[in-house]
């Protein structure tokens, strides 16, 4: 203790410039997890957080026995599985070509274009998606009209709303996601490439025996706080795509917490399934990490 | 084996000329090394050859092959990095296998020739470890044996043991030339250590600012330098030169330098009068009176002692000069030195204005 204190002593500076930070978390991240005890309580809004009294696990029963939230963890989990299979691998496919690509403007030409989609918010970017997949004026069914297929609207099919979802989030996030990785791959060291030339290597060669390789540690990484947001689906963006129609499909913890939560005002109810799913979060991170640490000797920390 | 000829092989990076068209006959199986100070276009020169940068203009044949035109893995070379170029997600075996996997050889037959080039280079106990688990002079030899394992017809070497303490390089340079005895590849070599190219070329090339100032071997080099940059650059310590003015009396040519008189060798077509340098070697200067010599006063500055040799820093009429000088023992005695003796045979004239040498050595090879 006496070290302790003469240790902040001295270099109060130095805490006095971490002080902000700790701030913004305790009012931020740490003083709402206070709220959170109201999953294991009735809690009404007039007696307040304190006083509604304790009734342990109750919520998370009822969580568990209701067929929304069950069919909500299912759709979280297939929609994150669709977004990890195809969303994960976009960027690094996107860096791989934009390092083929050699004339330099016409490189930077193309980088421009697909980071836009990532600076627009999210309801403009349902706004185009929902005009493009309009039964009336969208792009999709007009050229489906040319090809002489009738017009869908696609939006209230729950069978359409995945790869809508998902291939919007790869629009979107897809090419400012490349940047790490174009990051990562200008790291190289290029006498590896040029060692490769002499040695006879093609562009082929060199991409998978090199580059892919040495980006991998990225990569990893990038897949372990993948892992960590499993649970966190882009939640606007849903709330903005979907409707009764396409709930089915389209329905996941965090819109379920939204509805019960700020729409009926089964506040308790929520918490219960939104600590739910930051537990799981937190589970999986721990778990992607570990796993790496262990198999890799790359991890987050 | 083969022979590499470059012929006014010119390479500009954009408008600027960085290798001004320079021809070079390298020999089947012979060690040349290119030699110059940072910036003159060795790299550059070699990476042409390597066919890691266009060539601008000229060609380069292998074995009168024109080259130009054909790409790098199918030249047939092998090149050695400065930085090794190692890959550092593959063990050591996979890392001198790489050239011949990307060939697609036969597994028993890379496993054989790995195996055997590991033998030769001292590295079997290492074949499972990564390259960041090596020493410095161990990583070195691994990039010897990617080289070396698919029996190129050509080895380029840039600077590959400049990040090697001295020590270690001493050591790899002798394993260098071992090597190149054993296997007999031609070899070009680019460093810009003198003491490197002296020991391991059959031939040095030196160059300058993108042009060959003299190719030869390390002796003829040493002993007929053709101009002032081959002269200040071979040797270490390089030869020491004055400039003066030419005298002819009964006695022979002279040149005077401050009041000093130094005793020149016979040179045909000078003038009396005429500007010349005069480069005498550190090593051939004596200190001590030799039959008629003319004695020539220095003021000695500095004694450095090396061991059975010292450095005499010194200067005639306010030019530096070095004298290298035996120890016996002792460095007292070398300090008291007020006087040198330049055995005439030993000097090099050269023009002032050109820089070229005046008094060629009939024997010396000197680049066009
Ligand atoms: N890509 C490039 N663009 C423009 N100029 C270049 C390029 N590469 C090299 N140069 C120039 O060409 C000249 C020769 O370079 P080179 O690398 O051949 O020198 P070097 O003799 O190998 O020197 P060092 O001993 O420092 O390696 C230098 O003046 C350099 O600045
Ligand atoms: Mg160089």
């Amino acid at each position: 203790m006496i070290w302790l204190s003469d240790h902040v002593r001295n270099e109060w500076r130095l805490y006095l410039m971490l002080l902000p930070t700790i701030i913004w978390f305790i009012v931020f991240l740490y003083k709402p997890m206070y709220g959170l005890q109201i999953a294991f309580k009735d809690y009404s809004i007039f007696k307040g957080v304190a006083k509604s009294p304790w009734i342990g696990w109750e919520h998370f029963q009822s969580l568990f026995t209701n067929d929304q939230f069950l069919r909500a963890v299912s759709n979280t989990i297939k929609i994150s599985a669709l977004n990890l299979l195809f969303g994960f691998p976009a960027p690094i496919i996107l860096a791989l070509m934009f390092n083929e690509v050699l004339h330099a403007g016409y490189k930077r030409a193309a980088q421009t274009i697909v980071y836009l989609p990532h600076f627009i918010s999210s309801v403009i970017i349902a706004g185009i998606v929902i005009t493009a997949f309009s039964p009336s004026v969208g792009i999709v069914n007009t050229v489906l009209g040319w090809l002489g297929f009738d017009s869908v609207y696609f939006l209230t099919k729950p069978e359409w709303f995945r790869p809508i979802f998902v291939g919007t989030g790869i629009w979107q996030e897809a090419g400012f996601g490349s940047i790490v990785f174009l990051a990562a791959i200008a790291g190289v060291n290029p006498s590896l490439y040029e060692s490769a030339v002499v040695d006879g290597a093609s562009r082929w060669q060199m991409m998978w025996k090199i580059t892919l390789p040495s980006i991998l540690p990225t990569i990893i990484i990038m897949l372990i706080i993948r892992i960590g947001n499993i649970m966190e689906v882009s939640f606007e963006l849903i709330i903005l795509l979907y409707q009764p129609a396409t709930y089915e499909t389209a329905d996941v913890v965090n819109t379920f917490v939204y509805r019960q939560g700020l729409q009926s005002g089964q506040y308790d109810f929520a918490a219960a399934a939104g600590l739910f799913n930051a537990v799981v979060a937190f589970v999986l991170v721990m778990v992607a990490n570990t796993l790496s640490r262990r198999y890799s000797r790359t991890s987050l920390w | 084996m083969s022979s590499v000829t470059l012929s006014d092989v010119e390479k500009y990076y954009g408008p600027l000329r960085v290798v001004h068209g320079i021809n070079l006959e390298i020999e089947s199986q012979e060690f040349v090394v290119l030699v110059g100070p940072s910036g003159c276009g060795k790299s550059t020169t070699l990476r042409m050859i390597a066919g890691l940068e266009e060539i601008s203009s000229g060609t380069v044949s292998v074995d009168e092959k024109i080259i130009n035109r054909v790409a790098p893995k199918d030249r047939d070379v092998a090149m050695v990095f400065q930085n090794y170029a190692l890959y550092p997600h593959l063990k050591v075996f996979e890392n001198i296998a790489f050239g011949l996997r990307i060939r697609k050889e036969p597994k028993d037959h890379i496993d054989k020739t790995v195996r055997e080039v590991s033998e030769i280079l001292g590295l079997t106990p290492y074949l499972d470890r990564r390259p960041a688990e090596l020493s410095g002079g161990q990583r070195q030899r691994v990039a010897m044996g990617r080289a070396i394992v698919r029996h190129p017809k050509v080895f380029l070497f840039d600077e590959p043991l400049s990040n090697l303490d001295a020590q270690l390089r001493t050591q790899m340079r002798a394993e260098i030339k071992r090597l190149h005895k054993r296997l007999g590849v031609t070899s070009v070599y680019v460093t810009h250590d003198q003491v490197e190219a002296m020991t391991l070329a059959d031939r040095i090339v030196v160059m300058n600012d993108g042009n060959i100032e003299q190719v030869g071997t390390p002796m003829e080099l040493f002993m007929n330098p053709a101009n002032r940059f081959v002269a200040g650059f071979i040797g270490s310590p390089p030869m020491n030169q004055f400039e003066g003015t030419l005298t002819a009396n009964a006695d022979g040519l002279f040149a005077n330098v401050g009041n000093a008189s130094i005793a020149l060798p016979e040179i045909n077509n000078v003038q009396h009068g005429q500007a010349v340098v005069v480069g005498i070697r550190p090593e051939h200067i004596s200190i001590h009176p030799v039959d008629n010599l003319p004695s020539i006063p220095i003021s000695l500055d500095l004694v450095e002692p090396l061991g059975s040799e010292a450095l005499l820093h010194a200067s005639i009429d306010n030019q530096p000069l070095i004298i290298k000088a035996e120890t016996h023992g002792d460095i007292e005695h070398l300090k008291a030195v007020t006087e040198l003796f330049a055995p005439t045979d030993l000097i090099k004239v050269f023009d002032k204005e050109t820089g070229a040498v005046i008094n060629s050595h009939p024997t010396g090879r000197i680049a066009s």
